[in-house]
């Protein structure tokens, strides 16, 4: 009797193609928003700073 | 001298992108047409379907983070023969992305191993020497936050970093050393020639130069924060000595 295999096509799982995707894009952007954030926060307080008159030439020095 | 307009350096004269910008635009671009190989261009997988195309996102990831803490690595020894600021804040920066990296091959990999493996998550190898190297460095991050003297900080952090990087091998090696039921490594010495197909080894290598890109957007925006960071410092350090004396 002739043995016939049938290759079944595997699973697309979609789902979880899409949620590796989603899920890096979200940490980029989160992390991109971060960034975007705290430079923010530093140009207020450098803006904050030079009103106050202390952005003169500080001290800037290696270590 | 620095002032709040250098601390953009997406902008550039006269209304033009300077060249942080341009590099946004150009791995922003580069992106699109690696969605495109990946999605339209790569074959499906004979034996895991649609879900392998996680391959192109998953492994590039992973192998940005061993570059990122290579440069922390080498930032970290920069930093202690010279004591120069420089070499702590790339280090710096560098550690900070390499842990979004790492945290996303985790995470990619545990929701590829579900539909594969049957489980989110298994104390293999390579998986729990990942799990370490995600651990190292949320520790030297959690060191600079917590030592209170910067420089001290600057020190530990060094440390931690040169001798953190030794996992980065062992991940690697951790297929061949150990029984392991990660796939052997499809970039590097332990590859095979013939593991892939030629169409999918030029995706996987056109997305790892992609994610290289958009590291180093990453990391140059990262270092150019640390040092509005600490040039803030000194001048305030600065302001308070003027008004003492």
């Amino acid at each position: 009797m002739p043995l016939i295999l049938l290759q079944a096509a595997p699973p697309a799982n979609l789902t979880y193609l899409f949620a590796a995707f989603a899920v890096c894009w979200l940490v980029f952007f989160a992390y991109a928003f971060f960034l975007t954030r705290r430079r923010r926060e530093l140009e207020q307080e450098w803006a904050e700073l030079e009103g106050e008159g202390g952005a003169g030439d500080g001290e800037e020095g290696g270590g | 001298m620095t002032t709040a307009q250098e601390l953009r350096p997406a902008r550039g004269r006269a209304g033009f992108p300077g060249w942080p910008g341009i590099l946004l635009i150009l791995t922003g671009g580069l992106m699109l047409v690696n969605l495109y190989l990946i999605f339209l261009t790569a074959p499906t997988d004979a034996v895991l379907g649609e879900v392998q195309r996680i391959f192109y996102f998953h492994v590039p990831i992973a192998i940005v983070s061993f570059v990122a803490f290579f440069v922390v690595f080498v930032g970290s020894i920069g930093y202690l023969i010279t004591r120069r600021r420089g070499w702590d804040a790339t280090a710096h920066a560098a550690a900070e992305v390499g842990v979004v990296f790492v945290t996303l091959a985790l995470l990619t990999g545990a929701i590829w191993a579900r539909p594969v493996w049957g489980v989110w998550w298994t104390w293999e190898p390579r998986l729990t020497t990942t799990l370490i190297l995600w651990l190292i460095y949320i520790g030297y991050l959690m060191l600079r936050a917590y030592v209170p003297n910067r420089r001290q900080g600057a020190v530990y952090a060094a440390a931690v970093g040169i001798i953190g990087f030794v996992d980065v091998p062992i991940v690697y090696y951790s297929v061949q050393w150990w029984r392991s039921i990660h796939p052997s490594a499809v970039v590097g010495p332990l590859a095979n020639s013939g593991a892939l197909e030629p169409i999918m080894q030029f995706i996987l290598f056109f997305s790892l130069a992609v994610f290289l890109l958009l590291f180093l957007y990453l990391l140059l925006e990262r270092i150019a924060l640390r040092r509005g960071d600490d040039r803030l410092a000194d001048r305030r350090l600065a302001a308070l000595r003027r008004r003492r004396d």
